[in-house]
């Protein structure tokens, strides 16, 4: 199927949604509110652009997420790295590390509102951590699967413990970094979706959940919408090519 | 999001740093890390780093556990949860799978779908919090919505993909053996997807645990996140901690003992193998 | 004069995690390489060849006995022993030049005369044209070239290679093993040559050690008397002492993994 033919068929896919949506907004016997027509939708992008509020929300969720990627490479890279390097370390810390990482950020959210309260910080922390921990993980995991062979083979060149980090360890567990920061993203992104909601900080999160004790279901749709395409863009767009990237250039693949 | 494993890793004598990591090891190897975590917990508390109410001793929380299994409460929450996890898992794995066989037929169609579905996966989870209790207000269908939602959507992408990727010659040879559409369906398609399906229930599930419990914190009045969320109204930290704990056990339990022995049991006793 | 590389009395032995036995894989090798001499080592499976190769490099530790450089003990890996493994333990994220620089830039030596250093044992190793090529865009004979070229450049004072054509195919194999002749006559090298394959053993050593069975043991040292310079594989399939050497070899193997 030709690119144009593609084109053409989502063209024609999406009129016969939004003409669909359209009848059934004007036609079942609900209140506006629970069925919004895809212009009201519209309507309501526009009116939150021009009142500055969308892009604000936009930023400030998109400074978390952001914030808490780095942070998550800047800690959990040498922190997986560190743990990895010696098999009796890694063994201890493999179940714990899994353990945190399955308790998401959002369920330690209680215990931060009662040592924070309803903050920044406590947004902070809880996704931080959600982040933080797939990558520590993975890192670690990538150590691991390092091949010995390698370090071998530094070591017979005289390389020092240092240098089989830097020239060995890290670019092997390259791959398993990458994979583990689109993870923690992913938790990452909902996590503050959700912390945003449960905290009350101005956000997309925030967003949304104000507009529905308002019955703005417009708005909802909107923010959804936003919520979506913005992890899609982010997902898509930076995360996927660098996890290729450092799959493919050097060859490998992952178990 | 599956990779195919490389040859690589078969090559002869090629031995890691380090070895197999730890999986159906023993328990005892398996519980002393945590044990020394507990000692190490304990020890933090006993030194008063932080104050008794922020950070509560193991035996407070053990106690309270202790309290809450004892007058059901435990349970309670527990089932609630578990539940609404087995209700979204039961609702939405067989229809999207079905789904996405069906919609993965039609190649044409499956090219078309396929971003929407990865966009809607992309939305999934807590954000459609705010849309599911406008529909249905507060209470368990919104929060089971919005888990069977989460699953739904990254298990028929997952099988859409899946099945794309299953070579096509696969399908021509069951053809030219005279398999009519419902054996390429069953033995081509199906199995050919496998891993990747199987990859996807297991990551739409832990996505939708999480969802699950950020909607209890908010929607409802029983599970896990609520319980947590409501106990740090009363800033009873133990109990948070004991629900956290919990939450953590709980889901250690779910991916060993169901989704791991799934993954085992059907794709890499096939030979195929998952990311 | 001073052997170049002395062993003497070498014995490993180590316990079999799964079936707790004790297992001894060298028990008392004694052997001397001389100074640019080319010696290959054959034996059959599990006689310890491998693990012989690995203690000298220092990745194995000997329960007994010494390994002596110029008259120094061994101990630990280093530069001064270069090792070419079986596998291609190249580093699959860096490109050619970069593989074959690594043990320059460890040592820290400066930018440009590294470049030098690589561009010289690209053109020996015949693998010009590829430097910004990463191993996976290349055959397994480049890549081997690509260990034998890091090795080399790091100027050790002896090669060890264990079983390094093994992996490639036969046609390769014998292209690498011509190029190596070529490289040891260049280089002057001392090089110790594990291999199972008789008659790459026979082509490539001045001197040929057999191996007994495990416990392994020096069984015998074969001298091959053809000289280096004549060495060409077509030359070889003619020679009358190259068969005549190789059958040797191949009865003292054959005599240790029990077939007549």
């Amino acid at each position: 199927m030709t690119r144009l033919e593609t084109a053409a068929t989502w063209a024609v896919l999406l009129a016969a949604l939004l003409g669909a949506w359209s009848v059934a907004a004007a036609t079942l016997p609900v209140p506006d509110y629970v069925l919004p027509s895809p212009a009201a939708v519209v309507a309501s992008l526009g009116d939150l652009v021009v009142k500055g509020i969308l892009p604000t929300y936009v930023a400030e969720s998109l400074r978390r997420i952001v914030t808490a990627g780095l942070v998550a490479l800047v800690v959990g890279v040498p922190a997986g790295l560190l743990l990895g390097t010696s098999r009796r370390v890694a063994d201890f810390a493999y179940p714990i590390l899994n353990f945190f990482q399955s308790v998401s950020g959002i369920a330690w959210l209680p215990l931060m509102l009662v040592w924070f309260g309803m903050g920044e910080r406590t947004i902070v922390v809880a996704v931080n951590y959600t982040v933080l921990f797939p990558v520590i993980f993975n890192a670690l995991l990538g150590v691991r699967s390092v091949p010995r062979i390698y370090v071998n083979a530094l070591r017979t060149l005289g390389a020092s413990r240092l240098r089989i980090v830097t020239d060995v360890m890290l670019p092997g567990a390259l791959p398993s970094i990458a994979t583990g920061l689109r993870l923690g993203l992913a938790y990452g992104w909902r996590a503050l979706i959700a912390a945003e909601m449960l905290v009350g900080a101005h956000g997309l999160g925030f967003m949304i959940f104000s507009a529905q004790a308002f019955h703005l279901t417009a708005r909802i749709m909107l923010g959804m919408a936003v919520i979506g395409a913005l992890w899609l863009v982010l997902d898509y767009f930076v995360l996927r090519p660098i996890e290729q990237a450092t799959i493919t250039r050097w060859g490998l693949v992952q178990r | 999001m599956s990779v195919p494993a490389a040859g690589a890793r078969a090559a002869a004598g090629r031995s890691r740093v380090g070895a197999a990591m730890p999986r159906a090891g023993s328990t005892a190897r398996g519980a002393l890390p945590f044990a020394v975590l507990v000692v190490a917990w304990a020890a933090v508390h006993r030194a008063g780093i932080l104050p008794p109410i922020f950070l509560p001793g193991p035996g407070d929380v053990a106690r309270v556990a202790w309290e809450m299994a004892l007058d059901g409460s435990l349970a309670a929450n527990i089932g609630a949860s578990l539940g609404r996890l087995l209700v979204g898992i039961v609702v939405s794995v067989p229809v999207a799978i079905a789904l996405g066989i069906v919609v993965a037929l039609d190649r044409r169609l499956a090219r078309v779908l396929e971003p929407i579905a990865g966009f809607f996966n992309a939305l999934s989870g807590i954000a459609w919090l705010p849309l599911a209790v406008t529909w249905f207000g507060l209470g368990w269908t919104s929060v089971t919505f919005i888990m069977a939602n989460t699953i739904f959507f990254l298990v028929f992408f997952n099988t859409l993909v899946g099945v794309r990727t299953v070579p096509r010659i696969f399908e021509q040879a069951v053809r030219t053996l005279g398999g009519r559409r419902r054996h390429v369906i069953l033995q081509v398609m199906l199995p050919g997807a496998l891993p990747s399906i199987v990859t996807g229930i297991r990551m739409s599930i832990g996505f939708g645990w999480r969802a699950l419990i950020a909607a209890e914190m908010i929607a409802t009045s029983t599970g896990l996140g609520f319980l947590i969320f409501n106990a740090s109204n009363f800033h009873q930290t133990d109990a948070i901690l004991a629900g956290i704990i919990t939450i953590g056990v709980l889901w250690l339990l779910t991916d060993r003992l169901v989704l791991q022995p799934l993954e085992r049991w059907t794709v890499e006793r096939w030979g195929l193998v998952t990311s | 004069m001073k052997a170049k590389i002395a062993v003497r009395g070498l014995r490993h032995e180590y316990v079999n995690p799964f079936t707790r036995d004790r297992v001894v894989a060298l028990d008392g090798v004694d052997l001397e390489v001389a100074d640019g001499e080319v010696l290959t080592v054959v034996g059959p499976s599990g006689c310890g060849k491998s693990t012989l190769l690995g203690i000298l490099a220092g990745l194995i530790p000997a329960t007994r006995g010494e390994v002596l450089l110029d008259g120094r003990p061994v101990a630990g890996p280093g530069p001064d022993r270069g090792v070419v493994f079986q596998e291609f333990a190249i580093l699959p994220w860096r490109t050619v030049e970069r593989n074959i620089a690594h043990g320059l830039e460890i040592r820290g030596v400066p930018r440009a005369e590294r470049a030098a250093v690589v561009r010289r044992f690209v053109d020996l190793v015949g693998l010009a044209g590829f430097e910004k090529k990463y191993p996976h865009e290349l055959s397994g004979g480049m890549r081997q070239r690509v260990a034998v070229a890091r090795t080399l450049a790091a100027d050790p004072e002896v090669m060890l290679m264990d079983e390094p054509f093994a992996a490639v195919d036969a046609q390769t194999r014998i292209t690498l093993q011509e190029e190596l002749n070529a490289i040891a006559q260049a280089t002057r090298k001392t090089i110790l040559f594990v291999t199972h394959n008789v008659e790459e053993a026979v082509f490539l050593g001045d001197r040929c050690c057999v191996l007994s069975r495990r416990p392994g043991r020096v069984k015998t040292l074969v001298e091959v008397p053809i000289p280096r310079e004549r060495r060409t594989w077509t030359l070889f399939t003619s020679d009358p002492s190259f068969d005549a050497t190789k059958e040797r070899v191949l009865r003292l193997v054959r005599e240790e993994v029990g077939e007549r």
